[in-house]
């Protein structure tokens, strides 16, 4: 009897370890980097661990494939490295020896990502399933991008600043054509003046340096 | 009669605060570093300063003085000093007016960045994720995040500039907004700049020196720093390098624009410009020199950090691919292991190396940029990687912002102040006179938002200004020491300073400078020629990389008429005053005898 039992379960592991090979095709590789996630708290990686990955992802596989109860023991894991990498294949609870295919196995990860991150205190880049790309958060787009917020102030500011310096230049002008008719009685002396010397000074500025020595043909 | 007289400056502080302003400007942050880490560091120093005191203070004292003597802007200084060479003021305006049109494209850029770096993530710090949410986008993944947020988002570059798009509304809004700030401050001419420029002018020396204390405190900035100090004297064997210094010097100090003649132009008639002369010119270099200090300190960082992310990439792919115990390869120990592991397994190995990278803390330094790559790429992705980096990156943009806006109130002014001596144009107010140029060069200038419009602006940036310049401080040179008269000048300085200049300064102007400037002339004529057709570098979306590209054949026609429109006045002048001379010539004749008699 006991030798049944014996043969049976060696028979099962005989099996389990037929299927999970690495490179198997229906199954996937998984990378943990507990030191770079954690650090000093990082935890040691050792079979109650294991134990822990297994029940994650048979709850992965529940909630994908409703119905269909899977077990810790459908889980099966192989090729552990020190890097703590392994590989996994999950077996159908209806019939051990048959595995559950690719997709599901990829669809079910996916949408229990999150849990199962969280079980080992990890994110997407340190706890890798290699071929099954995490889907990123969705960028958030505000409904004003900021960045013309900030230039709505500053654009607001100058052109304040414009209609104010307009202004006061607008109102100066008017302050000095209201002075005007106070000076025009002692503008008149000057501008008789000026009106005999303009055939002599027609320009404002010194032209001392002009070329009247070249031409000046005299 | 107090309408006629002409504004002035405030007070003397207000004149050297505004050169210093125009002189110390965007190259002095970006292309003085690049120059010294090219030409062997600190070695570099010797022919930049050797041409500080040969052509740089020389050059700048003869354009001072001219517009402090003729109280006029370009065109009418020049005109009355020899009437056939009055086309030098035109000249001048026209290569200000191109300078104008693409200089404020740099300010858009630098509001862009400004703005954006009002969020919780930078955004040029992470690639955008791709629609599928699978990755980043994938000419994010070829380049970097920086030069993904700089071509695509900031400029949203085509693949070359026959390709046109449309006018990228983002861009076109900050470049409203510079030229809106531009008009602000020279709205009422001297007046209002005059005020602006004790904050332009002082403001960047606050940002740098927090930049600098920031930067030497960086992790890996002492590497970047000793590098820069490291002279190379082979360098100065190579002609490049003294021919790199001397045109620093010429382009950096702002010469030839007739920007300094229209500043100096509202002086008082005895300032004493010699020693604002030289003050400002020391100014400028030094200026230069402390920025190159924070750019390397910079640089130092940035290559570092590279560095390690890439020792740190080697590490993850050794442990992922031989499966080792996370904390048996660390940093220091990389090296080390791919020897080990090489040894023990060489097919593994062999099958790794294609993926291997060669971490080279070296050739990450000697990446040299210069230019707007420097500023908007290098700069901001330092940034990234600093802590609180978004308020380091709204100080370093507030920073290029003022240096860029101190050096347009020099560029406008040099159009404004001699198109203001016509009298059509007295008549008009200058707030109106004022806003029309801003209106003018903002139109033109909103060619340069479109999605070629960033292969305009080197178009301009490489060939706009340069060669004019050179010929136009080389007419000058020769006509104040030559046509003019040297004994003259120095008759007229003598009138406003009250001593001769001495030696030195004859000297340079009758002998040294205009050889240098002939012998820069030729080499650019030479540089020319041999280059071929003119290229440009283009950005391939593919290859997230930016390829070099033949100028087509429009861009090259486009090229010779920048040259050839601001070279060109100074003949086409001189045919035209000469023209007019002899047509009138018979007229003064009569008229002068009818008064004559009448007098």
């Amino acid at each position: 009897m006991f030798e049944k039992i014996f043969f049976l379960l060696c028979l099962s592991t005989a099996l389990a370890e037929q299927l999970c090979r690495p490179e198997a095709s229906d199954g996937y590789r998984v990378r943990l980097s507990i030191k770079t996630a954690l650090g000093d708290e990082a935890y040691v990686w050792n079979d109650n661990e294991m134990f822990l990955f297994r029940a994650t992802l048979a709850f992965a596989m529940r909630n994908q494939i409703s119905g269909q109860e899977f077990e810790v023991s459908n889980i099966i894991v192989c090729d552990e490295t020190p890097r703590v990498s392994f590989w996994f294949v999950v077996t159908s609870p209806q019939n051990t020896s048959q595995l559950v295919d690719k997709e599901s196995v990829e669809e079910a990860v996916r949408k229990s990502r999150n849990r199962i991150n969280s079980a080992f205190l990890l994110t997407d880049k340190t706890l890798e399933f290699i071929g099954i790309p995490p889907t990123l958060a969705a960028p958030v787009n505000p409904d004003t991008p900021p960045w013309l917020i900030v230039f709505g102030l500053v654009m607001g500011a100058v052109g304040a600043g414009i209609i104010v310096l307009l202004a006061s230049s607008v109102v100066q002008k008017k302050r000095k054509n209201d002075e005007k008719p106070d000076d025009e009685e002692i503008d008149e002396e000057t501008r008789v003046k000026t009106v005999e010397n303009s055939a002599a000074s027609e320009g404002i500025y010194n032209r001392s340096f002009s070329d009247d020595e070249r031409f000046t043909h005299m | 009669m107090e309408k006629d007289a002409r504004p002035k400056w405030d007070s003397p502080v207000q004149f050297v605060l505004a050169c210093v302003s125009y002189a110390v400007g965007l190259g002095n942050v970006w292309r003085f570093p690049y120059l010294c880490q090219m030409h062997g560091g600190g070695g570099f120093l010797i022919p930049y300063l050797l041409m500080l005191f040969l052509e740089g203070v020389p050059l700048f004292y003869l354009e001072l003085a001219i517009g402090q003597k003729m109280r006029l802007g370009s065109i009418g200084a020049w005109t009355a000093i020899s009437p056939y060479l009055g086309g030098m003021g035109l000249a001048s305006v026209v290569t200000s007016l191109y300078l104008c049109l693409y200089y404020n494209i740099i300010n858009a850029w630098s509001f862009w960045y400004l703005f954006h770096s009002f969020q919780s993530v930078l955004p040029w710090a992470e690639c955008p994720i791709n629609a599928n949410r699978t990755g980043p986008i994938k000419e994010c993944e070829q380049a970097t995040p920086t030069q993904y947020f700089f071509y695509r988002e900031t400029l949203d570059i085509s693949s070359s500039i026959e390709e046109n798009g449309g006018i990228h509304t983002g861009q076109a809004l900050c470049l409203i907004l510079a030229w809106i700030i531009t008009y602000l401050f020279i709205v009422r001419g001297v007046k209002s700049t005059g005020k602006v420029v004790y904050f332009t002018a002082t403001f960047p020396y606050v940002v740098l020196f927090v930049y600098l204390i920031r930067g030497i405190t960086l992790h890996g900035a002492i590497n970047g720093v000793k590098y820069m100090f490291t002279p190379k004297m082979e360098q100065l064997a190579n002609p490049t390098t003294w021919i790199n210094a001397a045109t620093q010097i010429f382009f950096s100090l702002g010469l030839g624009f007739g920007s300094l003649i229209a500043f100096s132009s509202y002086n008082q008639y005895n300032n004493n410009f010699e020693r604002q002369a030289i003050v400002v010119s020391l100014i400028n270099s030094g200026t230069s020199i402390f920025a190159s200090i924070v750019t390397f300190a910079i640089y130092g960082f940035k290559a570092t950090v590279n560095y390690e992310n890439c020792l740190e990439r080697t590490r993850l792919l050794l442990l992922n691919a031989f499966n080792l115990a996370e904390d048996s390869i660390t940093v220091d120990t990389v090296y080390d292991w791919i020897e080990k592991l090489n040894a023990t397994y060489p097919e593994q190995f062999a099958e790794l190396n294609t993926r291997l990278e060669n971490c080279d803390l070296e050739s990450e330094l000697d990446t040299a940029v210069e230019g707007t790559g420097l500023a908007f790429i290098v700069y901001s992705e330092a940034i990234k990687n600093m802590p609180l980096s978004q308020l380091w990156s709204v100080l370093y943009f507030i920073m290029l912002l003022l240096l860029g806006m101190g050096s347009m109130l020099g560029n406008v002014t040099a159009i404004i102040t001699p198109l203001r001596d016509f009298k059509v144009i007295s008549r008009m107010s200058s707030e109106l006179f004022n806003g029309l140029v801003c209106l003018f060069c903002l139109l033109l200038g909103l060619g340069f938002t479109t999605t070629s419009g960033s292969y305009w602006f080197t178009m301009f940036n490489d060939y706009g200004a340069t060669f004019s310049l050179l010929f136009i401080v080389l007419i000058e040179v020769i006509t104040v020491s030559y046509i003019y008269g040297i004994k003259r000048f120095e008759k007229d300085i003598e009138d406003m300073l009250g001593h001769r200049p001495n030696w030195y300064w004859k000297i340079m102007w009758t002998f040294t400078s205009p050889l240098l400037l002939i012998a820069l002339f030729i080499f650019y004529i030479i540089n020319y020629i041999k280059g071929g057709t003119p290229t440009y570098q283009a950005w391939n979306k593919e290859l997230g990389k930016s390829v070099v590209t033949e100028y087509p054949v429009f861009g090259q026609v486009f090229i010779g008429l920048l040259l050839a429109s601001s070279v060109s006045c100074v003949p086409l002048t001189a045919l035209y005053v000469y023209c007019r001379k002899r047509k009138h010539g018979g007229h003064h004749k009569r008229q002068r005898t009818v008064s004559t008699i009448s007098a």
